[in-house]
């Protein structure tokens, strides 16, 4: 992180986090982010452009980009890497098939330069569902570990369906997030 | 509103002139408009503080519209890093402002104005590389000038290189198969995830309550399915009829299939050409139950609101149709048996 990043950071608004939500389509990111923030999940349609959510987490306020995973509108992504503090990759873990494509996706994602000092959350999501690869299964799938060193990032399975791990991930990212930009507090 | 409505511009031809005639009355409704907000805030199916909510398409057109023009202006007088700063804010609260009111504008309407939002950005960052040199080394221009470093980084090729990259598992499904008829009952308690996938000509009945359906390269099949309390993924099909219910479709690169719904959210497609629309028409033993079970037992209409995602203009899309009624099935009736 340069100086003028920092002078950025603290410029901006306090406890302030920008967190951006990707992965392919169909993958749960909807349905994770009405469910931390407490709302109805029982219609949801696919994403047509983007959402957003402002929530208070902790002492945090959270900017909560979701973010369609259609094919056609990927390429908008990149609209939304600016000043992003956190990325959340959500990846259904029961859709094996298209596994090499989120992989593909995901690294596409990760050479982007605006996103270089983001912390990085890998939600391996619908682990309730039987046969869903497990988080350390997708570390290996994604190769993980030949990501480049100096980023922060962790795997969580969960279950936007029942709940399960999404607050402990949320937890991770935002601690990490803060201890890294709010450091200067 | 209907005075109003005629001497609103025309959004995709917005010209600065109709805006100045119309922004004093826009001004004046805008106010109109937020106090009606204010009445009707209590019902709103969100309970976010949304200020800027009008839902109107064509008022928040023109406060789009006028907004895209007071940055346009400000950006071509813009001289300094401190100006475009600015500029960089007002465009984010445009695109704040495109993402609180999302949920009722057309997706025409939202993908029009992403575009516009992601040109301005592009301007920015222009005019920002033209105002400050850029201090770092410009790997970006390192292929244009050799020629010959090679796209991929490093770490892709490593990605790249290892080939069968996820475990083979079975997963419940039926694969490979032709000329078949292919019969599962879920039973109430086993629900998972069920894969059907390089069928030809063969006929598939899945009764009982599901939670995710995937679907890939099938041809010149039959497939009905009870219900699903979750999604549906359909890719690669060709000469099919799909007869199923579930919270969510989404049909990618099919072709002259036919789709009888029942879905609680817009259909999607993308990549699909000849492909056409019908309501659910499945029957068999106890499929009330099942439905009702899923929360599927409503007919909602939704499968005629099909969302084509390579189709982004307000007229119909050329890739679907409405199945007329003279060729639609009259009703499937399954049974366990396999006839
Ligand atoms: N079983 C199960 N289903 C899930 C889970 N999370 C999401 N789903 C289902 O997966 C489908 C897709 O969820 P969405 O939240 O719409 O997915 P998305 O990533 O936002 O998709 P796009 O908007 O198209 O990019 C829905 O039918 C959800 O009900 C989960 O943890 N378990
Ligand atoms: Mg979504």
């Amino acid at each position: 992180m340069g100086l003028l990043s920092i002078i950025r950071k603290i410029k901006r608004k306090e406890k302030e986090m920008r967190i951006l939500m990707v992965g392919l389509d169909n993958s749960g990111k909807t349905t994770i982010v009405l469910k931390i923030n407490g709302e109805d999940t029982s219609v949801i349609s696919p994403t047509l452009g983007f959402n957003i959510k402002t929530m208070t987490y902790n002492k945090y306020t959270l900017n909560i980009w979701d973010v369609g995973g259609q094919r056609t509108i990927r390429s908008y992504w990149r609209n939304y890497f600016e000043q992003t503090d956190g990325l959340v990759w959500v990846v259904d873990s029961s859709d094996l098939r298209r596994l090499d494509d989120c992989k593909f996706e995901l690294h596409n994602i990760l050479k982007e330069e605006r996103l270089s000092g983001a912390s990085l959350l890998i939600l391996a999501n619908k682990q309730d569902i039987q046969g869903a690869l497990s988080p350390d299964e997708m570390a290996k799938v994604l190769n993980l570990d030949a990501m480049d060193k100096t980023r922060h990032w962790k795997i969580m399975g969960c279950s936007a369906y029942t709940g399960d791990g999404l607050l402990e991930g949320f937890d991770w990212l935002v601690q990490d997030i803060a201890s890294r930009i709010y450091v200067l507090d | 509103m209907e005075e109003e409505q005629e001497d609103l511009p025309n959004p995709n031809q917005a010209s600065e002139k109709t805006l100045d005639a119309a922004s004093r009355k826009h001004a004046a409704m805008l106010e109109r408009l937020a106090n009606r907000k204010q009445s009707l805030s209590s019902r709103k199916p969100s309970s976010d503080s949304n200020p800027d909510s009008f839902e109107s398409t064509h008022s928040f057109l023109s406060r789009f519209s006028q907004s895209k023009l007071s940055i346009d202006s400000d950006l071509s007088r813009s001289k300094s890093k401190s100006d475009l700063d600015r500029v960089s804010i007002s465009i984010s609260d445009l695109e704040k402002l495109v993402a609180e009111n999302s949920y009722f504008l057309p997706s025409y309407e939202v993908r029009t104005c992403l575009k516009t939002i992601s040109d301005l950005k592009q301007t920015v960052e222009n005019v920002t590389s033209e105002i400050v040199p850029k201090k770092k080394f410009g790997f970006k221009n390192k292929k244009a000038s050799t020629g010959f470093v090679p796209e991929i980084e490093p770490e892709i090729q490593a990605f790249e290189q290892e080939k069968p990259s996820y475990p083979i598992r079975e997963l419940p499904g039926f694969r490979e198969k032709e000329n078949e008829v292919l019969v599962k009952e879920f039973e109430g308690s086993e629900i998972g995830e069920f894969t059907i996938s390089d069928l030809n000509f063969c006929e598939v009945r899945l009764k009982g309550c599901l939670r995710a359906l995937f679907v890939h390269r099938l041809r010149n099949c039959k497939v009905y399915v009870g219900s699903v309390f979750g999604s549906v993924l359909i890719e690669e099909v060709e000469g099919c009829v799909f007869v199923l219910a579930s919270h969510q479709i989404r049909i990618h690169h099919a072709r002259e299939s036919d789709f009888y719904l029942r879905a609680r959210s817009r259909p999607i497609i993308e990549d699909c050409n000849g492909v056409r629309f019908a309501p659910y028409c499945l029957s068999y033993d106890g499929i009330e139950r099942d439905l009702r079970e899923a929360n599927l037992e409503e007919e909602t209409g939704n499968w005629a609101n099909v969302d084509d995602f390579r189709w982004l203009r307000a007229v119909q899309s050329p890739n679907w149709s409405v199945l007329p009624e003279n060729e639609r099935v009259g009703g499937v009736t399954i049974s366990n048996l396999d006839e």
